[in-house]
């Protein structure tokens, strides 16, 4: 039991040491430098949306597409995780595999490249 | 060591596909009828490796090619081509003719060799799903129409669910067998103390996620309003390969793995089946679309279909193989005449345009009058002899309520297949047709040559089913 605790004693200090120094720059900002807060500077930013309201407003359908094609390349990376982690034993065969994988996802990037998904305007 | 060239023919055609899609889009001008000509030419050239395959297991016993796998895809191969002709008028003439459309279709295709291949239950799925995806965005294709968007969406939801059902049933077989290997599925089955009744409920899940791509009664609900609304050369590749691959695979998987428990899904496939039949005869009978028509027609089809395998014989196999082979054919041209129906530039799909078509153009008349006997099951066109090898298998097994229920319905399909006739031929004479191309003619003619003669082809083809079928019972 003790054994099994012990293990988790880096995580303890990752905390600790994340909470000092999280801690020391919001307070220090606090303590030292001028406050002259308005509306624009408190408001939360998030990627240009409002953080909080309506569910049921409007936005560009573009973003749509955008958020379509990085889940696809999001997906791509997590399975590209475990097979750099694994690529000692899965030899060879595992190696081209994703390669294939890859090509295919290559051929559909280009693509969406020629369509002009890419372009904004 | 992996056998690689077990696949040769699947790797073929997605790599032939992927580069006629880079073709089409670095082309950068109008090149559909270009495109469709690359993608038949990979067709034929699938077609012949198929040909060429040795029976054997691949890639961890994923994969399997057989006598069975090559005659399934033999035919889905030939299907999706003769509805890759039928779209190359079509879609110029309704302004849809982009070169994805030949692509998808080809990704579509390979999904249902790699299900006819399948000797798990995954690589039945991912199939399932390569097939099923394509077809989504082919039925909303017409994208400017709202039927055709309206179609693409239902059957992507419903589609959805009904893969939700069948990755629900794989799960449970999964947690009750240990396994999904079909070749392993048989001993996991027949444990010491009998099925489980998870595994029960799963193999009912894996039943219902199929029979809805089959649109068998009561996962039919889609069927209609999908043929309707979709393109017609969707609507005939809908009712041909991807009708075939699903069939094949639950062949396989029924007769397969859970082959020693036939007692508890024959009565599941006895009870759907009947249902279809039913459904199929009486609900076309009111039908004014003859795409809705043909969607019925389509939904008793598959119930006399699965006639054959409620008895799991071996003759019933090859029965079914048999009916799905003339079932594709006669699809396939009954489909054609439906894409020659055009007036003045418009597609035109209710039954009374039909009016008279004796008078202003004998040759299509006779050539859907053709198709529609064979869907009747008059001999000796094709169709008879697929009904005729499907009810001789369920009498042999004494299921005689199969094949009553199954005599009894085709002759209240006559009824609306001949009012179709009677319409052609003794009915006011409506304007004529545009003129139609030699593509759309050249499938009908071509079906139309295959249903009328195969009766003189019927040793070679029964043999093939035959052989197709023994692979697996041995």
């Amino acid at each position: 039991m003790h054994l099994v605790l012990a293990n988790y004693f880096p995580v303890l200090v990752f905390l600790a040491i994340a909470l000092g120094i999280g801690g020391a720059m919001v307070g220090g900002s606090m303590l030292v430098a001028r406050q002259m807060p308005y509306a624009e500077k408190v408001s939360a930013y998030e990627c240009g949306f409002e953080a909080f309201g309506d569910a049921r407003r409007r936005f560009d359908v573009r973003f749509y597409l955008v958020a379509i094609l990085f889940i696809i390349f999001d997906l791509e990376v997590a399975f590209l995780f475990p097979w750099a982690i694994s690529l000692g034993r899965i030899g060879l065969f595992g190696f081209f595999s994703m390669l294939a994988f890859l090509g295919v996802l290559t051929v559909g990037f280009i693509y969406e490249w020629c369509k002009g998904a890419l372009e904004w305007e | 060591m992996m056998n690689w060239a077990a696949a040769s023919p699947e790797i073929f055609l997605a790599v032939a596909g992927m580069a006629i899609l880079l073709f089409g889009v670095l082309l950068k001008k109008e090149n559909a009828a270009l495109c469709t000509m690359l993608v038949l030419g990979a067709f034929a050239a699938t077609f012949v490796m198929v040909m060429q395959t040795v029976p054997q297991t691949a890639y961890s016993s994923l994969f399997v090619t057989d006598a069975f796998a090559s005659y399934a895809k033999l035919l889905i191969l030939a299907g999706g081509a003769l509805t890759m002709v039928l779209s190359l008028d079509y879609n110029e003439r309704q302004g849809i003719g982009r070169f994805e459309f030949p692509v998808l279709m080809l990704f579509s295709t390979v999904g249902m060799m790699t299900m006819a291949s399948a000797a798990n239950l995954m690589t039945l799925y991912m199939g399932l799903e390569l097939m099923s995806l394509s077809i989504y965005v082919l039925a909303a294709f017409a994208r400017e129409e709202l039927r055709s968007a309206e179609a693409g969406l239902k059957y992507f939801v419903l589609s959805a669910l009904a893969s939700g059902l069948l990755l629900y049933g794989i799960s449970l077989t999964y947690g009750f067998a240990g396994t999904m290997d079909f070749a392993k599925l048989p001993d996991a089955v027949t444990g010491v103390d009998g099925v489980s009744t998870g595994l029960m409920v799963g193999i009912a899940f894996v039943i219902a996620g199929l029979a809805f791509k089959l649109s068998a009664v009561p996962f039919h609900m889609w069927t209609p309003d999908v043929y309707e609304g979709a393109p017609t050369p969707v609507t005939a590749f809908m009712s041909t390969a991807p009708k075939v691959a699903p069939f094949v695979v639950l062949l396989r998987v029924l007769i397969g793995p859970f082959g020693h428990v036939s007692v508890q899904w024959q009565p599941i496939i006895e009870v759907v089946s009947i249902a279809s039949m039913l459904l199929g005869s009486f609900a076309a009978i009111g039908q004014t679309n003859i795409k809705r028509l043909m969607a019925y027609s389509s939904i008793g089809h598959m119930g006399y279909a699965l006639v054959g395998l409620a008895p799991g014989t071996e003759s019933g196999v090859r029965g079914v193989l048999i009916y799905l082979l003339t079932y594709v054919a006669m699809s396939a041209g009954a489909f054609a005449c439906v894409i020659a129906m055009r007036r003045q530039g418009k597609s035109v799909e209710r039954i009374s345009d039909l009016a008279g078509l004796a008078k202003t153009d004998l040759p299509l008349a006779s050539l859907l009058t053709l198709f529609m006997f064979s869907m009747a099951g008059v001999p000796p066109f094709a169709g008879f002899f697929g009904k005729l090898y499907v009810f001789l298998a369920a009498v042999q097994s004494g299921l005689w309520l199969l094949a009553i229920v199954g005599i009894l319905t085709s002759v209240v399909a006559c009824y609306y297949y001949i009012r179709i006739i009677k319409v052609m031929f003794f009915d006011a004479p409506a304007p004529a047709f545009d003129t139609r191309s030699a593509s759309v003619s050249f499938v009908a003619i071509a079906s139309g040559m295959f249903t009328l003669l195969f009766v003189l082809a019927l040793g070679p083809f029964t043999g093939a089913a035959e052989a197709a079928a023994r692979v697996l019972f041995g």
